[in-house]
């Protein structure tokens, strides 16, 4: 039996493969026996958190739209990792014409602050706010009067609170407009002259130092100015300088001194998370593309271990019976079979941890439906060497023929489910991918435990083997 | 186990050769001799009626879709007061937004959830236009404490798809479905015979109108999680079929010149064991799935406890019959 020896050894390596991916360190701090499936990175439908995907609208003609969702990932990483997102995913993908980027936060419970974050185009300039209103001054016929004659217009602050009048170019200088600057430093700094309070200090690239230093000149109020009142004040209010991002109003302020070497400071009593978002939003950059959301989800943690729980049940239970019916109906075959669903079991957990896999919540129900067709294989060929035994044959040679005549039924069987499989991951997006691979990778671990572990192991037990005489064998 | 040695088909009796195999006609496979064949009127009248109610139930009810394919936002709100029911929280939810009052709302449960009583809002928001819109991060905030106040719990889930990704979804899963049965029929016509391919193809799509009809009858929502469970159904199908289909083969090659439709019932009988087993074990599995999972999984759990009972009764019923019909020869 040189054959056997072979399989013999086969399916102990990849046994032993199996367990090493799923003991090497570096998965979740788990405890006990969980610490077996530490390794499985889970989906966020079963971690919980916040999954975005935007459609990039990339202008129809561009040349190479692939690198502007390059440059889109590389902008959207920065913004979310400066806000502290660092966990944070992001993907993109391709599907027909169109391109899509994902963003994925495990354990956020809140998908508010992302979606800031990634939603905004990130158009960044700087304007002269002359006017400000605390109602939406769009539709009262005098300030839309007042915006058409000083050829400003009105943008809401990010709150929608205050509206303010802002001219893009300063001062109405045509060459004093600055828009999408590159800020090559923006970081929150605690306040020398107040009290624990935030301002943002920020550095301009080199390339838009003298255009800033002129516009902080023209700007230029300064402080005793801003504590007189009078009507110096109400010249002054007409001075600020305003940030603005995607059309909304980030900052109003007055510019206290002109600013040479393109390093500024932004103070406006923040509190250390506003002054970390301001400064992300300075950092970030534009968007070289709009983003559309398309899907997004939120799932929180504790509804992911409730599912988990779910299936862990649903698939205890089902493996006791599979495992129940299959030894009271073929005794120590039915034994090797329960062995088997244990053996690929392993396999499909190994493989998902080695190779760093997604188990989602479909895909728990994939290895659910697996185990329920995993012993499919055992099945025909047991049915198979009790019909070679029935008809006379010894329990080896039964064994020999029933392997070799059933190799291409359970080949054609498993083939179109795994057609199917194949289809599903091609064409699903999202979660129900995880479906498909571990319904594949389920499939094929069948196939590998009826074909060559169920061999070695019937061949060891064939003594014990009882085949009853029914179906009319004697005549 | 059964054992029936004079029926119908036994009249041809054996000519006593002696092949490894059982042999057609004497009643000497695994044990089992039912006329599958000779009863196939019958079961074909039971799968048209099946089929009929399956399509007037799509047709007048429809079906009850996911939000993947409508689009929108669903809300998912875990309360822990046991009787509330969902016109309960219909009356509560109402005044929160227009959209609210025709929100779809389903209570989704499993067994051993206790009094822990789960609601799924759909609402569908309009933008000006009357198009689907979605929300902005700053309302999905409002949305979220709004509902939790009225109805009482807590938000576990927030959905939303855009209508743009709610149409890719249904052109993706067109093509999931059309592809999956083109490549089955390719692959059976390759494997076998161009009627065993007619068979199995009959016989699935049979399985697909029956497993969607209970959708639309039992009102299970039709999500990606269904979608997957049809594919997988079509997976199974043809498998189990295939197996069905191998033994013809095999039976006619040996026994050539027998009729066929002692073949083809010999070849249901031998493998009806098998056929028994994997079918039952698979339920078990799938069934668990339906019992004890909530959310999509209810479906995959819904449309494979069906898909296996339909699956496998038309592999005996229906395929095997219709290669009767149109097979001259083997």
């Amino acid at each position: 039996m040189r054959s056997d020896r072979v399989r013999l050894i086969l399916s102990l390596a990849l046994l032993v493969a199996a367990i090493v991916a799923m003991l090497l360190p570096g998965g979740r701090p788990a405890q006990g026996l969980a610490k077996l499936f530490s390794r499985v990175k889970l989906g966020l439908d079963l971690s919980g958190g916040v999954r975005l995907e935007y459609k990039v609208e990339i202008e129809q003609g561009t040349e190479n739209s692939v690198s502007v969702v390059d440059d889109v990932w590389t902008v959207l990483r920065n913004r979310l990792d400066s806000a502290g997102y660092t966990e944070a995913v992001i993907r993109k993908s391709f599907r027909e014409n169109n391109s899509f980027i994902t963003i994925e936060i495990p354990d956020a419970t809140d998908t508010t602050q992302a979606e800031k974050l990634v939603g905004s185009t990130g158009l960044l300039w700087f304007g002269q706010a002359i006017d400000e209103r605390s109602y939406d001054p769009t539709t009262n016929p005098d300030d839309v009067n007042l915006a058409v004659r000083e050829s400003a217009q009105w943008y809401p602050d990010k709150d929608g609170q205050n509206w303010y009048l802002v001219k893009k170019e300063i001062n109405n200088r045509k060459d004093l407009v600055l828009s999408g600057p590159r800020i090559s430093q923006a970081m929150p700094v605690l306040d020398q002259q107040g009290v624990a309070n935030y301002v943002v200090s920020f550095t301009l690239d080199r390339a838009f130092v003298d255009i800033f230093k002129n516009i902080t000149k023209e700007l230029y109020v300064p402080e005793q100015v801003l504590n007189s009142g009078t009507t110096q004040y109400q010249t002054a209010m007409k001075k600020r300088l305003a940030i603005v991002l995607d059309d909304k109003v980030q900052f109003v302020g007055f510019v206290v001194s002109p600013i040479e070497d393109g390093k500024g400071q932004i103070r406006g009593n923040f509190s250390f998370n506003e002054a970390k978002e301001l400064a992300a939003i300075l950092r970030s950059g534009a968007l070289p593309a709009r983003l559309v959301k398309n899907s997004a989800s939120l799932v929180s943690p504790l509804l992911g271990q409730d599912v988990i729980m779910q299936c862990l049940y649903a698939g205890i239970v089902g493996t006791a019976l599979v495992m129940i019916y299959m030894f009271l109906f073929y005794g120590v075959m039915g034994l090797v079979a329960d062995i088997g669903i244990l053996y690929a079991l392993t396999v499909i957990f190994g493989f998902l941890s080695g190779t760093g896999s997604i188990l989602t919540l479909p895909g728990i129900a994939g290895i659910i439906f697996t185990i329920g067709t995993l012993v499919d294989g055992n099945v025909i060929i047991y049915e198979r060497i009790k019909e070679e035994m029935r008809a006379g044959k010894t329990t080896k040679t039964a064994i020999e023929l029933a392997f070799s005549r059933s190799f291409w039924t359970l080949f054609d069987a498993n083939l179109t489910t795994i057609i199917a499989a194949l289809s599903l991951y091609y064409f699903g997006t999202g979660t129900i991918k995880g479906f498909a691979i571990t319904t594949i990778v389920g499939i094929l671990a069948a196939m590998f435990m009826n074909l060559v572990f169920s061999k070695v192991l019937l061949d060891g037990l064939s003594g014990a083997i009882r085949v009853r005489k029914t179906g009319g064998a004697e005549k | 186990m059964k054992e029936t040695k004079n029926n119908a088909i036994n009249k041809q009796g054996s000519k006593g050769t002696s092949s490894a195999i059982a042999q057609p006609g004497s009643g000497f496979s695994s044990g089992w001799n039912f006329d599958f064949v000779g009863k196939r009127k019958y079961f074909l009248t039971l799968s048209a009626i099946l089929i009929v109610i399956s399509l007037i139930s799509m047709f007048t009810k429809g079906f009850n879709f996911g939000l993947e394919f409508i689009g929108g936002s669903e809300i998912v709100i875990e309360t822990n007061s046991s009787n509330l029911k969902v016109a309960d929280v219909r009356a509560k939810i109402s005044d929160i937004a227009p959209e609210f009052k025709n929100a779809r709302i389903l209570q989704v449960q499993a067994v051993g959830q206790g009094d822990k009583n789960t609601f799924s809002i759909v609402v569908s928001p309009k933008d000006e236009k009357g198009a689907l819109r979605i929300y902005t991060a700053d309302e999905k905030v409002e949305l979220i404490k709004k509902v939790e106040s009225a109805v009482g719990g807590s938000v576990v889930t927030f959905n939303e798809v855009s209508g743009d990704a709610a149409n890719e979804m249904k052109s993706l899963t067109w093509k999931a479905v059309v592809f999956t049965l083109l490549a089955m029929l390719v692959y059976i016509a390759i494997r076998f015979k161009f009627v065993f391919g007619v068979g199995a193809v009959l016989a699935l799509i049979h399985d697909v109108i029956i497993t969607a009809g209970m959708f639309s009858l039992f009102g299970i929502e039709m999500n990606v999680s269904a979608i997957a469970a049809l594919l997988t159904l079509v997976g199974y199908s043809v498998n189990d079929t295939i197996v069905v289909f191998d033994r013809i083969r095999e039976f006619g090659r040996r026994f050539k010149g027998k009729d066929i439709t002692v073949i083809v019932n010999d070849s249901i009988n031998s493998t009806l064991t098998r056929t028994i087993n994997t079918s039952l074990t698979t339920f078990f599995t799938v069934l668990m799935l339906l019992l004890f999972a909530t959310g999509s999984i209810k479906s995959f759990g819904f449309g494979m406890s069906i898909g296996v009972v339909i699956g496998t009764y038309s592999s005996m019923f229906i395929a095997s019959p219709v290669v009767i019909r149109w097979a001259k020869s083997i």
